[in-house]
Protein backbone atom coordinates (compact mmCIF):
# COMPACT_ATOMS: atom_id res chain seq x y z
CA UNK A 1 0.00 0.00 0.00
CA UNK A 2 1.36 3.39 -0.86
CA UNK A 3 0.67 5.86 1.81
CA UNK A 4 1.56 9.82 1.49
CA UNK A 5 1.76 11.81 4.54
CA UNK A 6 1.41 15.37 4.51
CA UNK A 7 3.43 15.64 1.18
CA UNK A 8 5.16 18.81 0.03
CA UNK A 9 6.89 19.58 -3.28
CA UNK A 10 8.14 23.11 -3.39
CA UNK A 11 10.14 24.63 -6.24
CA UNK A 12 11.45 27.64 -5.49
CA UNK A 13 8.84 29.48 -4.29
CA UNK A 14 6.15 27.46 -6.03
CA UNK A 15 4.35 25.29 -4.30
CA UNK A 16 3.32 22.77 -6.62
CA UNK A 17 2.16 19.67 -4.04
CA UNK A 18 0.66 21.02 -1.12
CA UNK A 19 0.02 18.37 1.75
CA UNK A 20 -1.23 15.92 0.62
CA UNK A 21 -2.02 12.99 2.67
CA UNK A 22 -3.96 9.69 1.51
CA UNK A 23 -3.18 6.37 1.06
CA UNK A 24 -3.70 4.17 -1.96
CA UNK A 25 -6.26 0.88 -1.85
CA UNK A 26 -5.11 -2.21 -2.71
CA UNK A 27 -6.39 -4.44 -5.20
CA UNK A 28 -8.63 -1.44 -7.01
CA UNK A 29 -7.65 0.76 -9.81
CA UNK A 30 -6.73 4.20 -8.20
CA UNK A 31 -7.49 7.45 -11.12
CA UNK A 32 -5.36 10.41 -10.02
CA UNK A 33 -7.24 13.33 -11.47
CA UNK A 34 -6.32 16.69 -12.19
CA UNK A 35 -5.55 19.63 -14.21
CA UNK A 36 -2.37 20.07 -16.24
CA UNK A 37 0.21 21.36 -13.47
CA UNK A 38 -1.71 19.92 -10.45
CA UNK A 39 0.91 18.50 -9.01
CA UNK A 40 0.50 14.49 -10.47
CA UNK A 41 3.25 13.46 -12.31
CA UNK A 42 5.40 15.08 -9.76
CA UNK A 43 3.56 13.53 -6.24
CA UNK A 44 4.35 10.17 -8.50
CA UNK A 45 8.25 10.93 -9.16
CA UNK A 46 8.01 11.02 -5.23
CA UNK A 47 6.24 7.98 -4.39
CA UNK A 48 9.29 6.10 -6.63
CA UNK A 49 12.09 8.24 -4.74
CA UNK A 50 12.77 10.22 -8.27
CA UNK A 51 12.14 13.75 -6.55
CA UNK A 52 12.94 14.75 -2.71
CA UNK A 53 9.52 15.93 -1.11
CA UNK A 54 9.72 19.31 0.48
CA UNK A 55 8.09 18.51 3.59
CA UNK A 56 6.05 14.94 4.15
CA UNK A 57 6.57 11.89 3.34
CA UNK A 58 5.89 8.44 1.38
CA UNK A 59 5.92 4.60 2.23
CA UNK A 60 5.14 1.59 -0.01
CA UNK A 61 4.01 -1.20 2.68
CA UNK A 62 5.90 0.89 5.30
CA UNK A 63 9.10 1.80 4.20
CA UNK A 64 10.29 4.77 1.90
CA UNK A 65 11.31 3.85 -1.37
CA UNK A 66 14.96 3.74 -0.93
CA UNK A 67 14.92 1.18 1.26
CA UNK A 68 13.18 -1.33 -0.56
CA UNK A 69 15.60 -4.18 -1.67
CA UNK A 70 13.84 -4.75 -5.18
CA UNK A 71 11.55 -2.26 -6.18
CA UNK A 72 10.84 -3.53 -9.32
CA UNK A 73 9.33 -6.80 -7.79
CA UNK A 74 7.28 -4.13 -5.27
CA UNK A 75 6.12 -1.31 -7.42
CA UNK A 76 6.16 -1.18 -11.55
CA UNK A 77 6.03 2.50 -12.53
CA UNK A 78 5.69 3.82 -16.00
CA UNK A 79 6.57 7.55 -15.22
CA UNK A 80 7.67 8.68 -19.22
CA UNK A 81 7.54 6.50 -22.40
CA UNK A 82 10.26 8.11 -23.60
CA UNK A 83 12.65 7.25 -20.42
CA UNK A 84 15.00 4.94 -22.78
CA UNK A 85 18.11 4.95 -24.41
CA UNK A 86 16.98 5.92 -27.90
CA UNK A 87 20.27 3.94 -29.09
CA UNK A 88 19.47 0.52 -26.86
CA UNK A 89 16.78 -2.21 -27.78
CA UNK A 90 14.02 -2.55 -26.26
CA UNK A 91 14.88 -5.77 -25.08
CA UNK A 92 18.59 -4.72 -24.11
CA UNK A 93 17.02 -2.33 -21.94
CA UNK A 94 14.62 -4.76 -20.19
CA UNK A 95 17.78 -7.13 -19.83
CA UNK A 96 19.54 -4.42 -18.25
CA UNK A 97 16.68 -4.10 -15.68
CA UNK A 98 15.91 -7.41 -14.88
CA UNK A 99 19.51 -7.61 -13.79
CA UNK A 100 19.62 -5.06 -11.77
CA UNK A 101 16.58 -6.62 -9.39
CA UNK A 102 17.13 -10.19 -10.10
CA UNK A 103 14.51 -10.85 -12.18
CA UNK A 104 15.09 -13.59 -14.13
CA UNK A 105 15.47 -13.24 -18.06
CA UNK A 106 12.60 -15.29 -19.19
CA UNK A 107 10.66 -12.42 -17.43
CA UNK A 108 11.60 -10.00 -20.03
CA UNK A 109 10.15 -12.23 -23.23
CA UNK A 110 7.03 -12.71 -20.80
CA UNK A 111 6.49 -9.13 -20.53
CA UNK A 112 6.81 -8.35 -24.71
CA UNK A 113 4.60 -10.94 -25.20
CA UNK A 114 1.98 -9.17 -22.62
CA UNK A 115 2.26 -5.37 -24.11
CA UNK A 116 2.73 -7.36 -27.96
CA UNK A 117 5.56 -5.99 -28.97
CA UNK A 118 7.39 -8.60 -30.13
CA UNK A 119 9.94 -8.20 -33.28
CA UNK A 120 10.32 -4.41 -32.64
CA UNK A 121 11.56 -5.44 -29.26
CA UNK A 122 14.83 -6.03 -31.35
CA UNK A 123 14.68 -2.30 -32.89
CA UNK A 124 16.76 0.62 -31.56
CA UNK A 125 14.14 2.35 -28.79
CA UNK A 126 14.25 4.96 -30.63
CA UNK A 127 12.78 4.08 -33.66
CA UNK A 128 9.68 3.45 -31.74
CA UNK A 129 6.39 5.47 -32.03
CA UNK A 130 4.92 6.90 -29.24
CA UNK A 131 2.44 4.44 -28.65
CA UNK A 132 5.16 1.33 -29.22
CA UNK A 133 7.65 3.08 -26.35
CA UNK A 134 4.48 3.31 -23.97
CA UNK A 135 4.17 -0.35 -24.52
CA UNK A 136 7.61 -0.70 -23.66
CA UNK A 137 7.27 1.21 -20.98
CA UNK A 138 4.27 -0.75 -19.22
CA UNK A 139 6.68 -3.69 -20.17
CA UNK A 140 9.06 -2.51 -17.76
CA UNK A 141 6.85 -1.57 -15.27
CA UNK A 142 5.36 -5.24 -15.67
CA UNK A 143 8.74 -6.79 -15.30
CA UNK A 144 9.34 -7.73 -11.45
CA UNK A 145 5.25 -8.82 -11.32
CA UNK A 146 4.90 -6.53 -8.66
CA UNK A 147 1.61 -6.22 -6.92
CA UNK A 148 1.68 -2.09 -7.02
CA UNK A 149 1.05 -0.54 -10.44
CA UNK A 150 1.44 3.39 -10.96
CA UNK A 151 1.00 4.95 -14.64
CA UNK A 152 1.45 8.09 -15.71
CA UNK A 153 -1.13 8.56 -18.50
CA UNK A 154 -0.55 5.56 -19.71
CA UNK A 155 -2.51 5.56 -23.24
CA UNK A 156 -1.27 8.64 -24.39
CA UNK A 157 -0.25 7.75 -27.92
CA UNK A 158 -2.11 4.60 -28.31
CA UNK A 159 -4.68 4.35 -30.62
CA UNK A 160 -7.96 2.68 -30.18
CA UNK A 161 -7.47 -1.12 -29.63
CA UNK A 162 -4.63 0.16 -27.40
CA UNK A 163 -6.60 2.33 -25.25
CA UNK A 164 -9.21 -0.78 -24.91
CA UNK A 165 -5.85 -3.11 -23.88
CA UNK A 166 -4.78 -0.55 -21.23
CA UNK A 167 -8.05 -0.87 -19.79
CA UNK A 168 -8.50 -4.18 -19.99
CA UNK A 169 -5.09 -4.68 -18.01
CA UNK A 170 -5.48 -2.56 -15.47
CA UNK A 171 -8.55 -4.04 -14.61
CA UNK A 172 -6.87 -7.43 -14.53
CA UNK A 173 -4.48 -6.20 -12.59
CA UNK A 174 -6.43 -4.76 -10.04
CA UNK A 175 -8.43 -8.07 -10.57
CA UNK A 176 -5.64 -10.09 -9.28
CA UNK A 177 -5.40 -7.85 -6.24
CA UNK A 178 -3.03 -5.22 -7.24
CA UNK A 179 -2.63 -1.74 -6.49
CA UNK A 180 -3.08 0.42 -9.53
CA UNK A 181 -3.00 3.99 -9.73
CA UNK A 182 -2.97 5.71 -12.74
CA UNK A 183 -3.31 9.64 -13.66
CA UNK A 184 -5.20 10.33 -17.06
CA UNK A 185 -6.83 12.76 -18.54
CA UNK A 186 -9.10 10.72 -19.90
CA UNK A 187 -12.58 11.20 -18.32
CA UNK A 188 -14.28 8.20 -20.47
CA UNK A 189 -11.61 6.01 -19.81
CA UNK A 190 -11.47 6.78 -16.26
CA UNK A 191 -15.15 6.35 -15.59
CA UNK A 192 -14.89 2.39 -17.44
CA UNK A 193 -11.83 1.61 -15.45
CA UNK A 194 -11.57 3.66 -12.28
CA UNK A 195 -13.00 2.15 -8.68
CA UNK A 196 -11.73 5.07 -6.51
CA UNK A 197 -10.48 8.30 -7.29
CA UNK A 198 -8.04 10.96 -6.49
CA UNK A 199 -8.11 14.59 -7.24
CA UNK A 200 -6.13 17.10 -7.06
CA UNK A 201 -5.91 20.61 -8.14
CA UNK A 202 -2.81 23.07 -7.59
CA UNK A 203 -1.42 20.64 -5.87
CA UNK A 204 -3.82 20.16 -3.07
CA UNK A 205 -6.14 17.58 -2.35
CA UNK A 206 -10.22 18.29 -3.60
CA UNK A 207 -11.32 14.77 -3.72
CA UNK A 208 -10.42 10.95 -2.28
CA UNK A 209 -13.83 9.00 -2.72
CA UNK A 210 -14.96 5.83 -4.92
CA UNK A 211 -16.22 6.55 -8.45
CA UNK A 212 -19.84 5.96 -7.54
CA UNK A 213 -19.57 8.17 -4.88
CA UNK A 214 -18.11 11.21 -7.25
CA UNK A 215 -20.76 10.79 -9.32
CA UNK A 216 -23.59 10.86 -6.86
CA UNK A 217 -22.37 14.05 -5.21
CA UNK A 218 -22.20 15.56 -8.14
CA UNK A 219 -24.81 18.41 -8.92
CA UNK A 220 -25.38 17.00 -11.95
CA UNK A 221 -26.42 14.06 -10.90
CA UNK A 222 -30.60 14.01 -10.61
CA UNK A 223 -33.58 13.00 -10.44
CA UNK A 224 -35.86 13.40 -13.76
CA UNK A 225 -39.70 13.23 -13.46
CA UNK A 226 -42.46 12.93 -16.18
CA UNK A 227 -45.91 13.73 -15.03
CA UNK A 228 -48.95 15.55 -15.73
CA UNK A 229 -48.62 17.66 -12.41
CA UNK A 230 -45.23 19.06 -12.87
CA UNK A 231 -46.14 22.43 -11.49
CA UNK A 232 -47.38 20.96 -8.39
CA UNK A 233 -44.67 18.74 -7.70
CA UNK A 234 -42.43 21.29 -8.17
CA UNK A 235 -43.41 23.67 -5.30
CA UNK A 236 -43.52 20.60 -3.03
CA UNK A 237 -40.31 20.11 -3.79
CA UNK A 238 -38.92 23.52 -3.71
CA UNK A 239 -40.89 23.45 -0.56
CA UNK A 240 -38.56 20.86 1.25
CA UNK A 241 -35.42 22.67 -0.24
CA UNK A 242 -34.77 20.29 -3.42
CA UNK A 243 -33.32 21.87 -6.48
CA UNK A 244 -35.83 21.84 -9.40
CA UNK A 245 -35.71 22.91 -13.11
CA UNK A 246 -38.35 22.51 -15.29
CA UNK A 247 -37.57 20.06 -18.46
CA UNK A 248 -40.98 21.31 -20.03
CA UNK A 249 -44.40 21.02 -19.48
CA UNK A 250 -44.78 17.58 -18.32
CA UNK A 251 -40.83 16.93 -17.07
CA UNK A 252 -38.79 18.19 -14.08
CA UNK A 253 -35.48 17.58 -12.81
CA UNK A 254 -34.65 17.68 -9.21
CA UNK A 255 -30.98 17.47 -7.89
CA UNK A 256 -29.38 17.21 -4.71
CA UNK A 257 -32.30 14.74 -3.51
CA UNK A 258 -32.15 10.72 -3.67
CA UNK A 259 -34.83 9.25 -6.06
CA UNK A 260 -36.56 7.63 -3.30
CA UNK A 261 -37.22 11.07 -1.54
CA UNK A 262 -39.01 12.40 -4.24
CA UNK A 263 -41.16 9.54 -4.89
CA UNK A 264 -42.36 9.57 -1.19
CA UNK A 265 -42.83 13.74 -1.57
CA UNK A 266 -44.59 12.79 -4.85
CA UNK A 267 -47.18 10.42 -2.94
CA UNK A 268 -47.67 12.73 -0.33
CA UNK A 269 -48.69 15.33 -2.54
CA UNK A 270 -51.13 12.40 -4.45
CA UNK A 271 -48.62 13.62 -7.64
CA UNK A 272 -49.31 10.72 -10.21
CA UNK A 273 -45.87 9.84 -11.65
CA UNK A 274 -45.62 8.65 -15.35
CA UNK A 275 -41.67 8.08 -14.87
CA UNK A 276 -39.24 8.39 -12.47
CA UNK A 277 -35.47 8.09 -12.98
CA UNK A 278 -31.91 8.98 -11.75
CA UNK A 279 -29.80 10.82 -14.40
CA UNK A 280 -26.25 10.32 -13.50
CA UNK A 281 -23.79 12.71 -14.28
CA UNK A 282 -20.87 11.68 -16.58
CA UNK A 283 -17.55 11.82 -14.41
CA UNK A 284 -16.67 14.25 -16.71
CA UNK A 285 -19.14 16.54 -15.62
CA UNK A 286 -18.45 15.64 -12.05
CA UNK A 287 -14.69 16.53 -12.52
CA UNK A 288 -15.59 19.65 -14.21
CA UNK A 289 -17.62 20.87 -11.45
CA UNK A 290 -14.83 19.42 -8.90
CA UNK A 291 -11.81 21.54 -10.32
CA UNK A 292 -13.34 24.45 -11.76
CA UNK A 293 -11.73 27.00 -9.51
CA UNK A 294 -8.37 24.80 -9.91
CA UNK A 295 -7.87 25.24 -13.52
CA UNK A 296 -4.12 27.09 -13.68
CA UNK A 297 -3.00 26.65 -17.50
CA UNK A 298 -6.62 26.62 -19.29
CA UNK A 299 -7.23 28.68 -22.68
CA UNK A 300 -9.83 30.93 -22.23
CA UNK A 301 -13.30 30.30 -23.53
CA UNK B 1 -2.22 -12.36 -2.24
CA UNK B 2 -0.82 -12.12 -5.70
CA UNK B 3 1.24 -14.29 -7.46
CA UNK B 4 4.25 -11.73 -6.53
CA UNK B 5 4.68 -12.30 -3.58
CA UNK B 6 4.36 -16.07 -3.84
CA UNK B 7 7.45 -16.34 -6.42
CA UNK B 8 9.65 -13.80 -4.47
CA UNK B 9 12.90 -14.88 -3.95
CA UNK B 10 14.62 -14.55 -0.48
CA UNK B 11 15.88 -10.93 -0.80
CA UNK B 12 19.33 -9.60 -1.41
CA UNK B 13 21.86 -8.20 0.77
CA UNK B 14 24.76 -6.00 0.15
CA UNK B 15 27.43 -7.53 -2.05
CA UNK B 16 24.56 -9.76 -4.04
CA UNK B 17 22.75 -6.35 -4.72
CA UNK B 18 26.49 -4.57 -5.82
CA UNK B 19 26.72 -7.34 -8.10
CA UNK B 20 23.42 -7.57 -9.54
CA UNK B 21 23.89 -3.50 -10.34
CA UNK B 22 26.95 -4.40 -11.68
CA UNK B 23 25.50 -6.93 -14.35
CA UNK B 24 23.13 -4.26 -14.94
CA UNK B 25 25.45 -1.82 -15.78
CA UNK B 26 27.61 -4.09 -17.81
CA UNK B 27 25.25 -4.70 -19.73
CA UNK B 28 23.80 -1.26 -20.42
CA UNK B 29 27.39 -0.36 -21.58
CA UNK B 30 27.61 -3.27 -24.25
CA UNK B 31 24.06 -2.66 -25.80
CA UNK B 32 24.87 0.53 -26.80
CA UNK B 33 26.57 1.49 -30.45
CA UNK B 34 28.24 4.61 -29.08
CA UNK B 35 30.45 2.24 -26.64
CA UNK B 36 32.15 0.37 -30.09
CA UNK B 37 32.30 2.90 -31.92
CA UNK B 38 34.49 5.09 -29.07
CA UNK B 39 36.84 2.20 -28.45
CA UNK B 40 36.97 1.83 -32.42
CA UNK B 41 37.82 5.44 -32.23
CA UNK B 42 40.44 4.87 -29.49
CA UNK B 43 42.24 2.24 -31.25
CA UNK B 44 42.23 4.17 -34.41
CA UNK B 45 43.63 7.36 -32.88
CA UNK B 46 46.24 5.14 -30.72
CA UNK B 47 47.81 3.39 -33.78
CA UNK B 48 47.62 6.29 -36.05
CA UNK B 49 49.17 8.89 -33.13
CA UNK B 50 51.54 6.31 -32.11
CA UNK B 51 53.24 5.85 -35.60
CA UNK B 52 53.38 9.50 -36.32
CA UNK B 53 55.04 10.12 -32.67
CA UNK B 54 57.22 7.13 -33.09
CA UNK B 55 58.14 8.39 -36.37
CA UNK B 56 58.86 11.53 -35.82
CA UNK B 57 61.48 10.39 -33.21
CA UNK B 58 63.28 8.21 -35.53
CA UNK B 59 63.44 11.13 -37.73
CA UNK B 60 65.12 13.12 -34.81
CA UNK B 61 67.58 9.95 -34.05
CA UNK B 62 68.42 9.72 -37.60
CA UNK B 63 69.37 13.49 -37.63
CA UNK B 64 71.11 13.38 -34.32
CA UNK B 65 68.85 15.86 -32.94
CA UNK B 66 68.48 14.09 -29.52
CA UNK B 67 71.21 12.51 -27.23
CA UNK B 68 69.88 8.67 -27.51
CA UNK B 69 70.48 6.59 -29.75
CA UNK B 70 67.74 4.13 -29.74
CA UNK B 71 63.83 4.53 -28.42
CA UNK B 72 61.19 2.09 -27.05
CA UNK B 73 58.49 1.47 -29.39
CA UNK B 74 55.63 1.32 -26.34
CA UNK B 75 56.98 5.15 -25.54
CA UNK B 76 55.41 7.06 -28.45
CA UNK B 77 52.04 5.50 -26.73
CA UNK B 78 52.10 7.05 -23.66
CA UNK B 79 52.75 10.57 -25.97
CA UNK B 80 49.67 9.43 -27.88
CA UNK B 81 47.29 9.07 -24.65
CA UNK B 82 47.14 12.86 -24.98
CA UNK B 83 44.72 12.35 -28.03
CA UNK B 84 43.73 9.08 -27.94
CA UNK B 85 42.16 9.49 -23.94
CA UNK B 86 39.33 11.97 -25.57
CA UNK B 87 37.94 8.90 -27.60
CA UNK B 88 37.46 6.88 -24.29
CA UNK B 89 36.64 10.65 -21.98
CA UNK B 90 33.59 10.16 -24.49
CA UNK B 91 32.83 7.05 -24.25
CA UNK B 92 33.14 7.60 -20.35
CA UNK B 93 30.84 10.20 -19.98
CA UNK B 94 27.62 8.48 -22.22
CA UNK B 95 27.70 6.20 -19.44
CA UNK B 96 26.18 8.70 -17.45
CA UNK B 97 24.78 11.82 -19.54
CA UNK B 98 23.13 9.69 -22.17
CA UNK B 99 20.90 8.30 -19.22
CA UNK B 100 20.10 11.86 -18.42
CA UNK B 101 19.83 13.21 -22.09
CA UNK B 102 17.30 10.04 -22.73
CA UNK B 103 15.57 10.23 -18.84
CA UNK B 104 16.49 6.26 -18.72
CA UNK B 105 17.92 7.78 -15.58
CA UNK B 106 15.01 7.52 -13.88
CA UNK B 107 14.18 3.92 -14.43
CA UNK B 108 17.67 3.44 -13.47
CA UNK B 109 16.94 5.13 -10.30
CA UNK B 110 13.51 3.02 -9.93
CA UNK B 111 15.11 -0.08 -10.36
CA UNK B 112 18.17 1.05 -7.95
CA UNK B 113 17.10 3.61 -5.48
CA UNK B 114 20.43 3.56 -3.29
CA UNK B 115 22.41 6.40 -6.22
CA UNK B 116 26.02 5.60 -4.58
CA UNK B 117 25.70 2.42 -5.96
CA UNK B 118 24.82 2.83 -9.41
CA UNK B 119 27.62 5.15 -9.31
CA UNK B 120 29.61 2.69 -7.73
CA UNK B 121 29.06 0.34 -10.68
CA UNK B 122 28.90 2.58 -13.44
CA UNK B 123 32.42 3.09 -11.74
CA UNK B 124 33.95 -0.28 -11.22
CA UNK B 125 32.06 -1.59 -15.13
CA UNK B 126 34.45 1.46 -16.25
CA UNK B 127 37.93 1.22 -14.95
CA UNK B 128 38.84 -2.18 -16.21
CA UNK B 129 37.15 -1.92 -19.55
CA UNK B 130 39.75 0.92 -19.58
CA UNK B 131 42.54 -0.36 -18.18
CA UNK B 132 41.63 -3.46 -20.85
CA UNK B 133 41.21 -0.72 -24.14
CA UNK B 134 44.75 1.07 -22.69
CA UNK B 135 46.68 -2.61 -22.83
CA UNK B 136 44.82 -3.64 -26.16
CA UNK B 137 44.68 -0.40 -28.43
CA UNK B 138 48.42 0.27 -27.04
CA UNK B 139 49.69 -3.14 -27.80
CA UNK B 140 48.51 -3.11 -31.23
CA UNK B 141 49.75 0.31 -31.97
CA UNK B 142 53.15 -1.01 -30.16
CA UNK B 143 53.12 -4.05 -32.52
CA UNK B 144 52.29 -1.84 -35.83
CA UNK B 145 54.87 1.09 -35.13
CA UNK B 146 57.53 -1.69 -34.55
CA UNK B 147 56.90 -3.41 -37.94
CA UNK B 148 56.95 -0.29 -39.94
CA UNK B 149 59.78 1.53 -38.18
CA UNK B 150 62.16 -1.16 -38.14
CA UNK B 151 62.50 -0.98 -41.74
CA UNK B 152 66.30 -0.03 -42.47
CA UNK B 153 64.85 3.45 -44.21
CA UNK B 154 63.82 4.44 -40.25
CA UNK B 155 67.44 4.18 -39.40
CA UNK B 156 66.33 0.88 -37.02
CA UNK B 157 66.59 2.95 -33.86
CA UNK B 158 63.57 1.81 -32.56
CA UNK B 159 63.40 -1.40 -30.49
CA UNK B 160 60.78 -3.59 -28.18
CA UNK B 161 61.64 -4.50 -24.48
CA UNK B 162 59.34 -6.91 -22.38
CA UNK B 163 59.93 -5.07 -19.57
CA UNK B 164 59.39 -1.42 -20.71
CA UNK B 165 56.50 -2.53 -22.61
CA UNK B 166 54.67 -4.23 -20.33
CA UNK B 167 55.22 -1.12 -17.76
CA UNK B 168 54.04 1.50 -20.79
CA UNK B 169 50.65 -0.44 -21.23
CA UNK B 170 49.77 -1.15 -17.71
CA UNK B 171 50.48 2.68 -17.15
CA UNK B 172 48.82 3.60 -19.83
CA UNK B 173 45.58 1.42 -19.08
CA UNK B 174 45.41 2.49 -15.66
CA UNK B 175 45.85 6.11 -16.71
CA UNK B 176 42.43 5.43 -18.79
CA UNK B 177 40.86 4.32 -15.76
CA UNK B 178 41.25 6.75 -13.45
CA UNK B 179 40.53 9.52 -16.23
CA UNK B 180 37.41 7.60 -17.08
CA UNK B 181 36.40 7.60 -13.16
CA UNK B 182 37.00 10.94 -13.31
CA UNK B 183 34.50 11.75 -15.91
CA UNK B 184 32.15 9.83 -14.82
CA UNK B 185 31.88 11.65 -11.59
CA UNK B 186 32.05 15.15 -13.43
CA UNK B 187 28.93 13.73 -15.57
CA UNK B 188 27.03 12.74 -12.76
CA UNK B 189 27.87 16.12 -11.18
CA UNK B 190 26.83 17.90 -14.77
CA UNK B 191 24.69 15.60 -16.13
CA UNK B 192 24.72 17.11 -19.71
CA UNK B 193 27.04 15.85 -22.51
CA UNK B 194 28.33 19.04 -23.38
CA UNK B 195 29.01 20.59 -19.71
CA UNK B 196 30.92 17.11 -18.91
CA UNK B 197 33.43 16.71 -22.17
CA UNK B 198 33.56 21.07 -21.22
CA UNK B 199 34.98 20.35 -17.79
CA UNK B 200 36.75 17.11 -18.42
CA UNK B 201 38.62 18.60 -21.34
CA UNK B 202 39.43 21.93 -19.55
CA UNK B 203 40.71 19.88 -16.29
CA UNK B 204 42.43 16.87 -18.27
CA UNK B 205 44.24 19.21 -20.51
CA UNK B 206 43.14 22.95 -20.86
CA UNK B 207 43.59 23.78 -17.83
CA UNK B 208 47.12 21.96 -17.13
CA UNK B 209 48.16 23.09 -20.96
CA UNK B 210 47.30 27.20 -20.37
CA UNK B 211 48.72 27.19 -16.63
CA UNK B 212 51.91 25.63 -17.93
CA UNK B 213 52.59 27.85 -20.62
CA UNK B 214 51.78 31.16 -18.53
CA UNK B 215 55.27 31.38 -17.19
CA UNK B 216 54.33 31.85 -13.83
CA UNK B 217 55.67 29.86 -11.32
CA UNK B 218 52.73 28.74 -9.25
CA UNK B 219 50.32 28.59 -12.13
CA UNK B 220 53.01 26.00 -13.75
CA UNK B 221 52.98 24.15 -10.14
CA UNK B 222 49.75 23.62 -9.98
CA UNK B 223 49.48 22.80 -13.47
CA UNK B 224 52.34 19.83 -12.71
CA UNK B 225 49.39 18.08 -10.29
CA UNK B 226 46.75 18.19 -12.91
CA UNK B 227 45.88 14.81 -14.97
CA UNK B 228 47.29 15.85 -17.56
CA UNK B 229 50.96 15.82 -16.45
CA UNK B 230 50.15 13.94 -13.33
CA UNK B 231 49.70 11.11 -15.87
CA UNK B 232 52.49 11.57 -17.52
CA UNK B 233 54.43 11.45 -15.14
CA UNK B 234 53.23 8.02 -14.06
CA UNK B 235 53.38 7.05 -17.49
CA UNK B 236 57.41 7.08 -16.68
CA UNK B 237 57.53 10.64 -19.41
CA UNK B 238 59.71 13.57 -17.74
CA UNK B 239 58.79 16.34 -19.97
CA UNK B 240 56.78 19.13 -18.97
CA UNK B 241 56.36 20.60 -22.73
CA UNK B 242 58.20 23.81 -21.51
CA UNK B 243 61.65 22.49 -21.64
CA UNK B 244 61.42 21.52 -17.80
CA UNK B 245 61.22 17.86 -15.75
CA UNK B 246 57.73 17.22 -14.23
CA UNK B 247 59.29 17.85 -10.65
CA UNK B 248 58.03 14.70 -8.86
CA UNK B 249 58.44 10.86 -9.11
CA UNK B 250 56.31 7.87 -11.17
CA UNK B 251 54.45 7.10 -7.81
CA UNK B 252 53.38 10.64 -6.65
CA UNK B 253 51.90 11.25 -10.66
CA UNK B 254 49.57 8.20 -9.20
CA UNK B 255 48.57 9.79 -6.32
CA UNK B 256 47.37 13.21 -7.99
CA UNK B 257 45.71 10.95 -10.41
CA UNK B 258 43.93 8.85 -7.90
CA UNK B 259 43.21 12.19 -5.98
CA UNK B 260 41.32 13.72 -9.23
CA UNK B 261 39.23 10.13 -9.80
CA UNK B 262 38.36 10.13 -6.43
CA UNK B 263 37.41 14.10 -6.47
CA UNK B 264 35.19 13.44 -9.38
CA UNK B 265 33.27 10.86 -8.14
CA UNK B 266 32.72 12.43 -4.69
CA UNK B 267 31.72 15.36 -6.30
CA UNK B 268 29.57 13.47 -8.89
CA UNK B 269 28.02 11.62 -5.55
CA UNK B 270 26.76 14.68 -3.51
CA UNK B 271 24.73 15.65 -6.65
CA UNK B 272 23.35 12.85 -7.29
CA UNK B 273 22.08 12.36 -3.61
CA UNK B 274 21.36 15.92 -3.32
CA UNK B 275 19.11 16.88 -6.63
CA UNK B 276 15.83 15.44 -8.07
CA UNK B 277 16.72 13.19 -10.35
N1 LIG C 1 11.72 20.17 -12.06
C1 LIG C 1 10.82 21.17 -11.96
N2 LIG C 1 11.21 22.42 -11.68
C2 LIG C 1 10.32 23.42 -11.57
N3 LIG C 1 8.99 23.27 -11.70
C3 LIG C 1 8.54 22.06 -11.98
C4 LIG C 1 9.41 20.94 -12.13
N4 LIG C 1 8.67 19.85 -12.38
C5 LIG C 1 7.39 20.26 -12.41
N5 LIG C 1 7.31 21.58 -12.16
C6 LIG C 1 6.06 22.37 -12.08
O1 LIG C 1 5.23 21.72 -11.17
C7 LIG C 1 3.88 21.83 -11.57
C8 LIG C 1 3.25 20.47 -11.56
O2 LIG C 1 3.77 19.71 -12.60
P1 LIG C 1 3.34 18.20 -12.87
O3 LIG C 1 4.10 17.75 -14.04
O4 LIG C 1 3.48 17.43 -11.62
O5 LIG C 1 1.81 18.36 -13.24
P2 LIG C 1 0.82 17.28 -13.80
O6 LIG C 1 -0.33 17.26 -12.88
O7 LIG C 1 1.52 16.00 -14.05
O8 LIG C 1 0.40 17.95 -15.18
P3 LIG C 1 0.03 17.26 -16.58
O9 LIG C 1 -1.39 16.87 -16.47
O10 LIG C 1 0.21 18.39 -17.53
O11 LIG C 1 0.95 16.14 -16.81
C9 LIG C 1 3.89 22.53 -12.89
O12 LIG C 1 3.56 23.89 -12.68
C10 LIG C 1 5.29 22.39 -13.38
O13 LIG C 1 5.66 23.50 -14.14
MG1 LIG D 1 1.98 14.90 -15.77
Amino acid sequence: MISLNGLTKRYGDKIVVSDLSLSIKTGAVTGFLGPNGAGKSTTMRMIVGLDRPSAGSVTIGGLPYARITEPLRTIGALLDARAVHPGRSGHAHLVALARSNGIPLRRVAEVLETVGLGAAARKRAGALSLGMSQRLGIAAALLGDPGILMFDEPVNGLDTDGVRWVRGLMRSLADEGRTVFVSSHLMSEMQLTADHLVVIGKGRLIMDAPLTEVIARSSLTAVVARTPHAGELASRLTAAGIGVERLGENELVATGAAIERVGDIAHEAGVRLHELRTREASLEQAYQELTEGSVEYGART
Amino acid sequence: MNTATLTRTPSARGPRLLTRTLASEWSKLWSVRSTWWCLASAAVLMVLSTLTLGGAHSTDIANHNVPEKTFEASEAVVSATTFVQFALIAMAMLVITSEYGSGLIRATFQATPVRGRVLAAKAMVLAPVMFVAGVVTGGIATAVEYLLLSLDAFGGSIRVTPAGTVADLCTTGVYFALVSLLTVGLGAAMRSAAGTLTAAFMLVMGLPLTLAMSGSQVALDISMRMPMFAGLAFMGSTDNLTGGRIPYSSAEGLAWLVAWAVLGLVAGHIVLRRRDA
